[in-house]
């Protein structure tokens, strides 16, 4: 059973798209409920997937290895390990909110929930994928689905944006492309047979140039989707033409394909010249974490203020992955999910009070904590666990990567610290403006506290944010083995020594000594 | 010798020909079907898919008798050799042939049902557009199954000349007319080319039999190799003109925008089959010695045929000019495997299977939107297409998307088969230069999609197309999405194709 359980994690929300579209045309009320129901199979298959994960191996799991097309190498071939298991579990997590705050989705609803279960099994299954013929495929077929989606159910400029979205991430893709055409000539001359196997191809013996320039074509494609600094303009655009649900799938899960590309390819396939690139990399990944808050402070738009926090957060996540230490590692793979949830969570909440009021300027509220208390309360929170306050989940990614990257690249490490002050002044300036004083606008007086449905969304990204913040364990014990076996990987295939304390080992060695 | 001897008729190869003596007898008798009946259009149709059927069928005895000359043991080859190269080895049959066919009479099914509507509004006319899109299809078959050049022109002119006629039926049209000259007058000018291609190959080879040529070639030191290189040139500008590869393809727009909408997308999907079929077997039977020189200039062609296809495309307001110009960038993508040699032949007849089934499709979908018999289709006219006709909209994204590569449609398999080969050759430069030419031809695409699904509907009303022009649409998309998610079963039956 445990072999198809990947498989059948990718085909039940095409299944279930599958059905939501042969619905009958007059009942299109019911395709949301349906769409929402069938969202919880997954949900399912991936909780009993996390709780029966073994902890403290390092490899693959579940895998699934099947030929697809033979003559060229490539399978479908999926496994799941620490670093993309907390991935799915945010997927599965994240869509079923996605669809139940949809309700406001009048026009083609039954297309909207299609796409979105589509974008689902896209991105389950670049996770999951452990082919790179079978990667890039879910990969670019995810493009698909959130183009529709932010084309068609999106706000005004929705066209522009959505166009923009899918040409920079094809631009990128086409380097990706190139890069895996060229590994597979590499197996086939090297080894007599092409293959897409990532595993197949670690063993590949790749000059020095040649590994720089892979690693340059996985990096840009990569950094697109992430996205680094100065590839990020199509992000502001994108969410915030986005409908709600778009905006929390596309900065939930779909940036992450970038963060985990970098993490589970580049490093992997390429050490040598991720050892080389570590300056360009943390030299980015920080002008991201400064410029994009700064550039968050001053937006007037909500939305806009969430999506470049998105790139300040993602570049903490870049951050880790260019520390090459274990705690970096591992506050890079737990930072994916928690962005997902809080971020999420803000989008959800953006896109509340923008239905009652068709605004999402921060100039035209104010004083709305008077009027809505639960949601001005929800937002508060979920603003602190964006902030990292300590106990909540923000925290923890954030804090690992710090002492991750102090460890090895120690001035990068101090700038970015200020990213998370930073982060403290746009989420609680933006707090102030919008929901402290008195409302003095008369549409913001009548306006009506979150129904019983909204809070019903929130309370689970609010309870996750709460047990990853106190008991980060569960995720943290899922992925270590296998940010170790990273660490180990990148360490025998080049000269790069951890340096201490940046190792697992070293951290814990610390604290037994403290305790004594 | 005794009496019977004499008598007894010698072997013919008739096997290797009988496709397209079904197809050029068929279309003979259409006619005089037509003059002595006067039938009804439906009766034109069956008698039309009759003569297919019976040409795929013949199609599949040839496919089971190559089979048996792939397996043949060694002792078998001195007979069987007479079987596979009958009338005196001008025709071949092998893989390459049959794949050929296969590819052609499926695109000439579809082609006639997605455009069945203009051969209704005809009228007397119907059955004369019947013969002459039979019996191009069997000159661009003959172009695939022949190994001497002189054969080879014979089917390009029957097959071409086939298409100027239909490139003007709706006479009446001033458009029509137009094109169906320019068709005519340009085309004329590529066949003279490669002509004169083919003079010059027979002064520097001796031959114009492309197995001898090879021969010849192989064992002959050229001190002086310029008229053969000028030859090979020659008919390899004759071909691009064919497939309208850039700089050689300004006549496509015209014609596929002026000529009428319900037998355009056959034009465009035959005339690239016979023209890949006739420059792979020409470059690669005759020429494998000189690839080293034949390679960069059609690399050059490629790089500038996807380059430009693609830049021009974008600011095309006419979606027929439109999926000329991506005529013109796919014409690239299929030379980007020509140039990798014989490795790339599965891939190129991969690619051009699957293009041509799309191509078919989309100028389909076309004509159901903007009239059969009509030329020009402004992309103003597809606006909100998705809510007057959602299955046009449907049908004509997924074939799209198939043409721009994207993954699970056969056109990223086709793509990524091509390019594999040509990185495999040492062309890294051109993979380089076609993936960024696959992300430009993303804009035009989708700007299509974005005005069937993001704009809003225009007030012309598109009738939801009959059950004919419907099926074939769909079976398409069908195609596009099955061959792009298990592309195994076809890309091994290319697979089986490979030069002599």
């Amino acid at each position: 059973m445990g072999d198809t359980m990947l498989t059948a994690l990718i085909l039940v929300p095409v299944v279930a798209a599958v059905i939501v579209m042969l619905l009958p045309a007059n009942r299109k009320e019911l395709a949301l409920p349906v769409g929402f129901g069938l969202s919880f199979i997954p949900l399912a298959i991936a909780g009993y997937l996390f709780f029966h994960f073994e902890t403290g191996v390092a490899g693959y799991q579940y895998t699934q290895k099947a030929v697809w097309y033979e003559a060229w190498g490539i399978s479908w071939n999926l496994g799941v390990d620490g670093i993309s298991l907390g991935l799915v579990a945010l997927s599965v997590i994240l869509v079923p909110i996605a669809l139940a705050a949809s309700t406001n989705i009048t026009d083609r609803t039954k297309e909207f929930v299609v796409f979105t279960l589509l974008l689902e099994a896209g991105l389950i299954g670049s996770f999951l994928a452990l082919d790179l013929f079978l990667f890039f495929v879910f990969f670019e077929a995810v493009l698909v689905p959130m183009y529709f989606i932010i084309g068609i159910w999106g706000s005004e400029r929705r066209i522009y944006a959505a166009l923009k979205f899918f040409i920079f991430t094809a631009f990128g893709s086409a380097f990706l492309l190139a890069s895996i055409v060229a590994l597979s000539v590499l197996h086939n001359q090297q080894f007599g047979a092409p293959s897409f196997d990532l595993r197949d191809l670690m063993s590949l013996d790749l000059s020095l140039s040649q590994s720089r320039w892979l690693f340059a074509g996985f990096g840009i494609a990569f950094a697109i989707k992430v996205p680094v600094f100065p590839l990020h303009t199509w992000l502001p655009d994108a969410h915030v033409q986005a409908p709600t649900a778009g905006s929390v799938l596309l900065a939930g899960v779909m940036l992450k394909l970038g963060t985990y590309g970098l993490l589970r390819f580049n490093l992997n396939l390429f050490p040598q010249a991720a050892v080389d690139a570590v300056p360009i990399i943390a030299t980015l990944a920080v002008i991201g974490i400064i410029y994009g808050a700064i550039v968050a402070i001053v937006q007037p738009d909500l939305k806009k203020l969430v999506a470049y926090s998105s790139v300040s957060h993602l570049g903490f996540i870049v951050l880790g992955t260019a520390a090459l230490t274990s705690a970096g590692f591992q506050g890079a793979v737990i930072q994916n999910v928690n962005h997902g949830l809080t971020t999420g969570a803000l989008f959800l909440l953006v896109g509340m009070i923008y239905e009652r009021r068709h605004t999402k300027q921060i100039a035209d509220f104010g004083g709305l904590a008077k009027v809505m208390p639960i949601f001005a309360g929800l937002f508060l929170f979920t603003a602190f666990a964006s902030i990292g306050l300590p106990g909540l989940n923000g925290f923890v990614g954030e804090f690992l990567v710090l002492i991750g990257s102090y460890s090895s690249i120690p001035g990068f490490a101090a700038v970015a610290a200020f990213g998370v002050i930073l982060a403290a002044i746009y989420l609680l300036w933006a707090y102030e403006r919008v929901f402290t004083g008195v409302p003095d606008k008369p549409e913001n007086q009548k306006l009506v506290d979150l129904t019983p449905r909204e809070i019903g969304l929130m309370v689970p990204l609010v309870v996750l944010m709460i047990v990853l913040g106190l008991y980060p364990k569960i995720l943290l014990d899922r992925t270590a083995a296998s940010t170790e076996a990273l660490l180990d990987r990148v360490e025998q295939a080049t000269t790069y020594e951890v340096p201490e304390p940046g190792r697992l080992a070293d951290v814990f060695a610390g604290i037994t000594e403290g305790d004594e | 010798m005794t009496f019977a001897q004499v008598l007894t008729p010698p072997s013919v190869g008739w096997i290797a020909i009988a496709p397209e003596i079904v197809l050029g007898v068929g279309a003979a008798l259409i006619l005089l079907f037509d003059v002595q009946f006067k039938p009804k259009k439906s009766q034109l149709a069956f008698a039309t898919a009759l003569v297919l059927v019976t040409a795929f069928v013949f199609t599949i005895v040839q496919y089971d008798r190559v089979q048996t000359f792939n397996s043949a043991t060694t002792d078998q080859v001195t007979d069987l050799v007479a079987q596979a190269f009958p009338f005196n080895l001008m025709i071949v049959l092998d893989s390459n042939a049959v794949f050929g066919r296969f590819a052609m009479l499926l695109v000439t099914g579809l082609g006639l049902a997605a455009g069945w509507r203009l051969f209704e509004r005809l009228g007397a006319r119907a059955a004369e557009g019947l013969a002459l899109v039979l019996l191009s299809a069997a000159g661009f078959t003959f172009m695939a199954s022949s190994t001497h050049l002189m054969m080879i022109f014979l089917g390009l002119e029957v097959g071409s000349i086939s298409l100027y006629v239909l490139a003007g039926i709706t006479r009446e049209q001033p458009r029509s007319e137009e094109a169906a000259i320019k068709y005519f007058l340009l085309g004329s000018v590529a066949s003279a080319v490669f002509i004169y291609g083919v003079a010059l190959t027979y002064a520097g080879s001796g031959s114009m039999n492309l197995l001898e040529i090879q021969g010849i070639v192989s064992r002959t030191v050229f001190t002086r190799p310029a008229v053969l290189l000028i030859g090979i040139a020659l008919m390899v500008v004759g071909m691009g003109f064919k497939v309208s590869a850039a700089p050689f393809h300004s006549w496509a727009p015209d014609v596929y925008q002026g000529a009428p909408g319900g037998i355009v997308g056959y034009m465009a999907s035959a005339a690239k089959i016979g023209g890949f079929a006739a420059l792979i077997r020409i470059l690669f039977t005759a020429f494998p010695d000189f690839a080293s020189t034949w390679g960069p200039l059609v690399a050059g062609i490629a790089a500038l045929s996807m380059l430009l296809g693609s830049t021009v495309a974008l600011v095309q307001d006419d979606v027929r000019r439109m999926l000329a110009y991506s005529g013109v960038a796919h014409a690239g993508f299929i030379l980007t495997g020509v140039v990798a040699g014989g490795a790339g032949t599965s891939e190129v007849w991969f690619y051009l299977g699957v293009y041509t089934v799309q191509l078919v499709g989309a100028f389909g979908v076309v004509a159901a939107v903007a009239g059969a018999a009509s030329s020009g289709a402004s992309i103003d006219s597809f606006r909100g297409l998705s809510k007057r006709v959602p299955f046009l909209a449907a049908t004509f994204s997924v074939l799209l998307l198939g043409m721009s590569g994207l993954p699970l449609t056969s056109g990223f398999v086709a793509k990524f088969g091509v390019f594999t080969e040509a990185w495999q050759a040492g062309y890294e430069w051109l993979v380089i230069v076609a993936v960024l030419a696959s992300v430009i031809a993303f804009f035009f695409y989708l700007r299509v999609i974005v005005a069937m699904y993001m704009e809003e509907p225009v007030d012309e009303a598109v009738a939801m197309p009959g059950l004919s022009v419907r099926t074939s649409l769909a079976l398409a998309a069908l195609i596009t999405i099955v061959i792009g998610v298990l592309p195994g079963p076809l890309l091994s039956l290319a697979g089986e194709a490979s030069p002599l």
